[in-house]
């Protein structure tokens, strides 16, 4: 007897568990927090047993409109935990009504954001200066738009709305967080193909830019190519006509010194020329009365 | 009591025997059942935790421990094990040929990023057990929990980023991000784990559009190719040139030289000839006259010599080219 009334009356309490306690199914007295060994009165009173620990809340995966009338898919999750036993008793009774009314409450509330905000705002969290992956940065298209809210936040305002609207419910949603977030399957298409004519853009202009690159380095051939035989052409005949007026000078320095160095000069240049001139299909007709042969006729 | 049945009945004395043997072995095997359940053996990866009556009581080390039957319990925590949770892929078999299974896993790994483009990114979060205390009794399912954080998280990171860094130049810097994102999480949510590395896998444009981002490979390729035929051409014509130009040079200075040493060497000759000359120019200069026909005449083919009386030389010339 003893011991079935001792085995009545104790219970335990886990490290991750609360207790209400109830009589006749109304709550009496505080709830238990304390892990442990408790005691209450046999028979009467009734221990029902909640969670202390974060639990996890997951979002029904949903298609809802943004602002900008993109449909895109949204998955959510949440941890909340059980702040209030006593009030999470009377009002949700157990974690199935909480799922229910948490359902209801952050569904509606990510809904509505989602459908206050265009869809980079709830893609993007700030507004970073992305890491250029290429010089050509316009056509890569390394930009991102500026956002006025971003993610972060817009999960912090659907929390905190959230918590208002569970403010009476004895628990507390400790974190929100939108998991995945995706275009719609039928809009993926459209994408893939944008993607595609953003990439071909990009092919094109490399291209571009080679073929660009390539005419530049071959105008800079012609044009070295140019540039160093002209320049060693003008070198040469500057070279070549500085010698030859330096020749002229001392060639009219030796000749020009006076009317007998002219005459012996062109004397002598006519005898040069007489001796590279004749050979032996010339001939000639020498009259005695020339230099050479004048002593043929007789001694004068 | 007088109803028991058993009240006065008289046993045989064998069975006496046995009853008396019979409260030994209830004994032992009562024995048995408390230090069954009293000691327990702690994993070398392993901290044991555990608690009376459902209330932390004291966390013990591996190896053979006592706890009070009944009343305590036992929960092992893995803390040096280190786990692993992949994201957009699992492995089907580890083994020197680690085999992935991909397929179906998409909606994990298929995630916007900041310019709106779609791209696949796997990932690996690589986690232990820091606190067993907080593991055990803070969250419920943190396993599931750190799945949704680094799901949540991941997408975040990259949602800020362009599908370029997401591709390529980022990598190292979103795993960290998310790595260090992750830990904050952790911490606000007293999962009890500690984050040791966030590794991204295969990160990639997904398969309808990989055949564009190839071709934008190969248009970099294509450009490079360019490039480097131009440069080639340019470094086989330049050099040559620049080599000519220099021989068109020298030549040109040796045409130089050659014709102030010419001049050089004909003046000074001239002077030469010139200071003799002036000394006695009539006979200098008939002398010349006469060393140069000298020369010349045997050279020539014909000579014919005519006097001013003789004035008929053609039968004269006539003769000679018959003789010949």
């Amino acid at each position: 007897m003893v011991i079935i009334i001792l085995a009545e009356s104790a219970y335990t309490v886990k490290e991750y568990d609360q207790v209400v306690i109830t009589q006749f199914g109304k709550p009496v007295g505080d709830a238990v927090t304390t892990p442990g060994l408790k005691f209450k009165a046999p028979f009467i009173q009734k221990t029902n047993y909640f969670e202390k620990r974060y639990m996890e809340w997951d979002g029904d995966p949903n298609q809802l409109p943004t602002r900008d009338k993109k449909f895109i898919f949204v998955d959510t999750y949440a941890r909340w935990q059980i702040t209030d036993p006593l009030q999470f008793f009377i009002r949700l009774t157990d974690e199935r009504g909480a799922h229910s009314r948490l359902d209801d409450i952050i569904d509606g509330e990510t809904r509505d954001y989602i459908a206050n905000h265009n869809i980079e705002e709830a893609v993007r969290t700030s507004n970073r200066e992305p890491i250029p992956s290429s010089e050509t940065v316009e056509e890569v298209g390394d930009t991102l738009v500026e956002i006025q809210v971003g993610r972060q936040r817009i999960q912090e305002m659907i929390l905190k709305s959230a918590n208002q609207r569970a403010s009476d419910l004895g628990i507390v949603i400790l974190d929100f967080r939108l998991k995945r977030l995706n275009y719609v399957e039928e809009v993926r298409e459209q994408v893939y193909q944008r993607m595609q004519s953003e990439r071909f853009r990009i092919a094109e202009r490399f291209r571009s830019e080679g073929q660009g690159e390539a005419s530049k380095i071959n105008g800079e051939k012609e044009r070295d190519l140019k540039t160093i035989q002209s320049e060693a052409f003008r070198r040469a005949e500057e070279i070549m006509g500085q010698a030859d007026a330096r020749a002229t000078a001392i060639y009219a320095g030796a000749y020009d010194k006076s009317a007998a160095s002219r005459n012996l000069y062109s004397f002598v240049k006519s005898m040069e020329t007489f001796e590279m001139t004749f050979d032996s299909t010339t001939t000639i007709i020498l009259s005695t009365d020339s230099e050479l042969y004048k002593y043929l006729i007789g001694l004068e | 009591m007088t109803n028991n049945p058993f009240n006065g009945y008289r046993l045989p004395p064998q069975w006496k025997k046995y009853l008396s043997n019979f409260r030994v072995i209830l004994l032992v095997i009562l024995a048995i059942i408390v230090l069954w359940t009293a000691l327990f053996q702690v994993g070398p990866e392993e901290v044991g935790v555990i608690t009376r009556f459902g209330k932390y009581v004291r966390a013990v080390d591996p190896g053979l421990n006592v706890k009070v039957p009944i009343i305590e319990r036992v929960y092992k925590v893995p803390v040096e094990r280190q786990q692993k949770q992949e994201f957009g892929f699992r492995t089907l078999r580890a083994g020197i040929q680690t085999q992935y299974s991909q397929a179906g896993y998409e909606d994990e790994s298929l995630m916007l990023t900041g310019d709106l483009n779609l791209a696949n990114v796997e990932w690996v979060v690589q986690y232990r057990v820091d606190n067993p205390y907080n593991y055990l009794f803070k969250v419920r399912d943190p396993e599931g929990t750190l799945r949704d954080i680094s799901e949540a998280t991941m997408r975040q990171i990259v949602g800020d980023r362009t599908v370029n860094e997401v591709l390529t130049v980022g990598r190292t810097e979103i795993a960290s991000s998310v790595h260090e994102a992750i830990q904050i999480s952790c911490n606000e949510y007293s999962l009890g784990f500690t984050i040791e590395q966030v590794v991204l896998q295969d990160v990639n444009p997904p398969d309808p559009v990989k055949d564009a981002f190839n071709a934008v490979n190969e248009a970099q390729q294509e450009k490079e190719t360019l490039i480097n035929q131009a440069k080639s051409e340019y470094n086989r014509i330049i050099p040559r040139a620049r080599g000519q130009a220099q021989e068109t040079i020298q030549k040109a200075e040796g045409y130089a030289a050659e014709r102030v040493n010419n001049a050089l060497g004909e003046a000074t000759r001239f002077d030469a000839l010139y200071s003799e000359y002036i000394k006695a120019p009539d006979v200098t200069k008939r002398r010349l006259y006469l060393e140069t026909l000298q020369d010349v005449i045997p050279k020539l083919g014909h000579k014919i010599i005519t006097d001013e009386k003789g004035s008929n030389i053609l039968p004269l010339l006539q003769m000679q080219l018959n003789n010949k």
